[in-house]
């Protein structure tokens, strides 16, 4: 009977024996096997995959060109000839609704990328100069998102408006280039910066915030003691850390920027027809429901289902990347 | 007089694809006035035991079997209803972290006194009345502004006198402390300890404490019962289980206790191995593979708890192995 | 508690005179000359006399420099004077008096709305976590959170008019009582209530697996108690704080319900004085607008403390 008990020595290799194999996944291996088992999830990534695929060749696959009126077809309802149906100026709805897809998707992306680019430099900023810097910038952050959005837009558009405008005209007066008489101009340049300027303080409260508390985490502050380079510290830990937000950011971030395009459109102060974009279409539709429903149904059914799906996509990614432990 | 019996309790719970045996069948009983400990590591089931038998147990789990007799009544067959009026009035508990145990959004005297006003049907004030005395008896002095005060602004060791007091409120037949000092520093686990001990003296409910750790109940419990995966591998009165413990793995327990005062200077001793998963439940001794007197039976068959040999007259001390371990003899 | 309040009144007031600096110089520097734009939009065939003009500018003090104009600008905003429409030379402060009140009552009443029954769904739906109620519930907030306002709004007008023709077109402004206004007030309400169910859904889900739920739970007391005295505070906090933002949302969200059903409100003032670049007016719906996020923020921050005690004492603890 030997006094096992008051020895230790082989408690290691039982130890050993007794530890199976654990399988084990990468961190976004794990959230994307998540992701997938959501089906709204994908569903969503499906129509939004499909969106962005109409948005680059769907000029080419138009029926018919979204300009083109055809004044003995006005409002006609949905046919073979018109899928879904045609406008009061006879031109076809689901080719001027595929191009309508391809302003969303143009538009958001690039003021998404842009304001995230802000987002990121100035969230940066903040969290490694720290001190006043910092709080001004927090300040300024909290600044410009406690302002309602349409209404600092709205007031920006007003006021920038008449002096872009006269800038052009001046322009033109002096190049005699013919681009500078493209009004529309104007208002996609204004609408695109207002919305990309209204965006960026949340990406970059975000990124700031990411910075902030990875840094302080003590496997960062481990590697510091052991000597990693900040740019190490960067690369290897703050970056695959942060993604997880920061993807979800950028998602809800594109489909919110979709939505304010179509807002503004719609109010008339976006883009402007003959442009197609759902906003505008549906402000047309609005005005001749009663009698032509397609007109606006089309537009609205469509702007509709896309939100839907970059809401359950937002959801899924949410749920993939930052999962809670619930029973 | 066993105001607690229960009978062939088991316990599991439900995971993804698989369900933990977390309690395997045990049987014990409680008598009036009692304190009895249940001792195991973290894991073995104690507190899953102990909460089965008031049914607060999480929704991933499910009582599979049993009898729960409380004062002559099986109380597993009883509504919803019935056993909400058992619950805090006639058995109640006080948890391990009191600081996420009380409401913190809610003052101190609205949540001492709840039991009281919904059980008894007290008055707010009469409640209140009831709730200073035991306040007092717990060691408060300042109680007026005690009552105006919310958790986060006592210290841990208030914060575990008021959870006391509280469960004290309805005079319950039986308290059942889970863990109710691993959350605190030492010293205050002493006074808690010392606390506990004075109420049991003056007061005629029956205490079940839970703990793991072996040094904190020599000279405050009256009874132990040392659990192990899910089973009961050890029953005595607390000087016996001292003086003589029978199962391999409350020796082994009692001896890894480090001693400060001792004539040689030996290794710290521990236990090989570690405890077995409880995705099913074992045919034979859950603890043969770690146990050095194990003998061919005890991979073959699960002991039960018998009366240990040489003390066919004592009937309080059980255990259940298959060796007599004064010997190494199989029984 | 009244020093917290201060605190927060020294940290919004500056807020809203910077925000009405900023579109004042924006105005100001941008929009160009009024005196000029109520010429050129004068009906008929108004002569463009530039020494009639700078006579008129003098006059009204309109060559003094920016700070100054400012300046003069905030005195009679103290005093309620908001000046004059460009377009229909009436007084700002009369049109936007009549036309505050519908947005403000639309406003609060779908607030309202949207908060009883958005926080009583997601109750529900926490409280049946994993079953078909819940995944009901939840599956509609989700679906519903993006779509804008006058996506919804027309869709559902479309249904309930034409579809199964339960109403009217829905179209002015009868006063709150009026069954015109319930779709409008639906439409404001829906897509803020997804917010609210998601928030109260998510937070008795984790106000379940608390300890303290556990400790009530001992204590034998019903369901019911349990959840009205111990999980509607922790429940309602972050319900509370998405309220402002909602508030805040609504600002927007009442521009565009108003065009859609046309309900003569500050949203459709803010419109029509933005394109015809009615300054007076487009300053005075600024001014407006930043007091009421300022108002509704500090709000907030009052009911918080009175909600969660923990905001106000910072580590009282004494020793056992």
């Amino acid at each position: 009977m030997k006094d096992k008990i008051d020895t230790i020595e082989n408690t290691e290799t039982n130890y050993l024996t007794a530890i199976k194999d654990i399988p084990s996944n990468s961190l976004m291996k794990d959230a994307f096997l998540r992701l997938i088992a959501n089906k709204g999830a994908v569903i969503g990534f499906i129509i939004i995959s499909l969106l962005i695929l109409v948005a680059f060749i769907g000029p080419y696959i138009t029926p018919y060109d979204f300009l083109s009126q055809n004044l003995e077809m006005r409002n006609q309802g949905i046919s073979w000839a018109h899928p879904f149906g045609t406008d009061d100026l006879g031109r076809d709805i689901l080719s001027r609704v595929i191009y309508g897809a391809r302003t969303a998707v143009i538009i958001s992306i690039s003021i998404t990328v842009t304001s995230f680019l802000i987002g990121i430099v100035v969230g940066s900023i903040g969290a490694y100069v720290g001190g006043n810097v910092d709080a001004f910038i927090v300040w300024f952050i909290d600044l410009i998102m406690s302002i309602p959005s349409l209404l600092l837009v709205i007031v920006l558009n007003a006021s920038l408006k008449p002096p872009l405008m006269r800038w052009m005209e001046t322009q033109y007066l002096e190049t005699k280039n013919t681009v500078f008489r493209e009004t529309i101009w104007v208002d996609f340049v204004l609408v695109f910066a207002s919305l990309a300027l209204l965006k960026w303080p949340k990406a970059a409260r975000i990124i700031r915030a990411q910075i902030l508390s990875i840094r302080n985490k003590n496997y960062v502050v481990a590697a510091r003691a052991a000597g990693v380079t900040t740019f190490g510290i960067l690369w290897r830990y703050i970056i695959p850390n942060a993604m997880g937000p920061v993807i979800v950011l950028f998602s809800a971030t594109l489909g919110e920027a979709m939505v304010l395009e179509s807002a503004f459109s719609f109010l008339g102060v976006g883009v402007r027809p003959p442009m197609p974009s759902w906003g505008n279409m549906i402000s047309d539709g609005l005005r001749v429901w009663h009698l032509y429903p397609h007109i606006l149904a089309a537009p609205a059914a469509v702007l509709a289902i896309v939100t839907m799906a970059f809401s359950f996509l937002g959801d899924g990614l949410n749920d993939a990347l930052n999962p809670r432990q619930w029973e | 007089m066993a105001i607690l019996e229960v009978k062939n309790l088991e316990t599991t719970f439900k995971q993804r694809k698989s369900k933990i045996h977390a309690v395997n069948g045990v049987s014990f009983s409680l008598r009036k006035g009692e304190m009895l400990a249940v001792v195991g590591e973290s894991g073995c089931g104690k507190s899953v035991s102990m909460l089965s038998i008031v049914n607060l147990l999480p929704p991933a789990a499910t009582i599979e079997n049993g009898q729960i007799f409380f004062d002559g009544q099986d109380i597993r067959k009883m509504n919803k209803r019935d056993m909400q009026h058992i619950r805090g009035n006639k058995i109640s508990m006080i948890f391990q972290e009191p600081m996420t145990s009380l409401n913190p959004l809610m003052k101190i005297s609205a949540q001492v006194s709840e039991a009281l006003i919904y059980h008894k049907k007290l008055s707010k004030s009469q409640a209140l009345e009831r709730s200073t005395e035991l306040l007092e008896l717990v060691g408060f002095s300042n109680i007026r502004e005690l009552f105006n005060e919310y958790p986060h602004q006592l210290s841990g060791g208030m914060q575990q006198r008021v959870m006391i007091a509280m469960a004290l409120t309805c005079d319950p037949q039986v308290l059942i402390c889970d863990e109710a000092t691993t959350a605190l520093d030492v010293t205050i686990q002493a006074q808690i300890v010392e606390l506990i001990k004075n109420l049991h003296a003056k007061l005629d409910s029956s205490i079940i404490f839970i703990t793991h750790d072996l040094g904190l109940i020599a000279g405050m419990v009256d009874r132990v019962i040392v659990m192990y995966s899910g089973f009961f591998v050890e029953e005595a009165l607390v000087d016996d289980l001292y003086d003589d413990p029978r199962h391999p793995y409350t020796i082994g327990l009692l001896k890894s206790i480090p001693k400060i005062r001792g004539k040689e200077v030996t290794r710290l001793a521990s236990i090989e191995g570690s405890p077995p998963d409880l995705l099913e439940k074992p045919q034979f001794c859950p603890f043969a593979p770690r146990c050095r007197y194990s003998v061919e039976r005890c991979w073959r068959e699960n002991p039960v708890l018998t009366i240990v040999p040489g003390k066919d007259n004592n009937p309080t001390h059980k255990a259940a192995c298959w060796v007599d371990t004064r010997n190494g003899v199989e029984k | 508690m009244w020093k917290y309040i201060g605190n927060r009144l020294l940290l919004w007031i500056p807020t809203v005179l910077v925000v009405l600096l900023v579109v004042y110089a924006l105005v100001f520097f941008g929009a160009g000359d009024p005196i000029k734009l109520i010429f050129l939009r004068a009906p008929g065939d108004v002569a463009y006399n530039p020494e009639r003009i700078e006579a008129i500018r003098e006059a009204a003090g309109l060559n003094r420099p920016f700070l100054v104009q400012f300046w003069n600008y905030l005195l009679h905003l103290v005093q309620g004077d908001f000046g004059n429409s460009l377009i229909s030379g009436r007084r700002v402060g009369s049109i936007i008096a009549n036309a505050f009140p519908i947005t403000l009552q639309l406003g609060l009443a779908a607030t309202a709305f949207l908060a009883i029954l958005g926080t009583a769904l997601g109750v529900i739906a926490a409280l049946n976590h994993n079953r078909w109620l819940d995944n009901v519930i939840s599956a509609f907030a989700m679906g519903i959170w993006g779509v804008p306002v006058f996506v919804s709004g027309p869709l559902l007008m479309m249904f309930f008019v034409k579809g199964i023709d339960i109403m009217d077109v829905p179209y002015g402004w009868h006063g709150l009582f009026d069954s015109m206004v319930i779709l409008p007030l639906l439409v404001l309400a829906i897509t803020p209530m997804a917010l609210i169910i998601r928030q109260s859904r998510s937070a008795v889900l984790e106000v379940l697996g608390e300890d303290y739920i556990r400790t009530a739970r001992s204590k034998g007391i019903p369901n019911i108690q349990i959840v009205v005295r111990h999980m509607m505070k922790p429940v309602l906090i972050p319900v509370v704080s998405q309220l402002g933002l909602i508030i805040i949302n609504m600002l927007n969200n009442a521009v565009l319900i108003e065009t859609v059903f046309g309900i003569p409100g500050l949203g459709q003032l803010a419109v029509k004085s933005i394109t015809t670049s009615d300054y007076p007016v487009i300053l005075a719906l600024v001014f407006i607008g930043s007091t009421v996020v300022v108002t509704v923020n500090l709000l907030v921050d009052i009911v918080f403390p009175l909600l969660d005690p923990r905001a106000l004492s910072k580590k009282e603890t004494k020793q056992a």
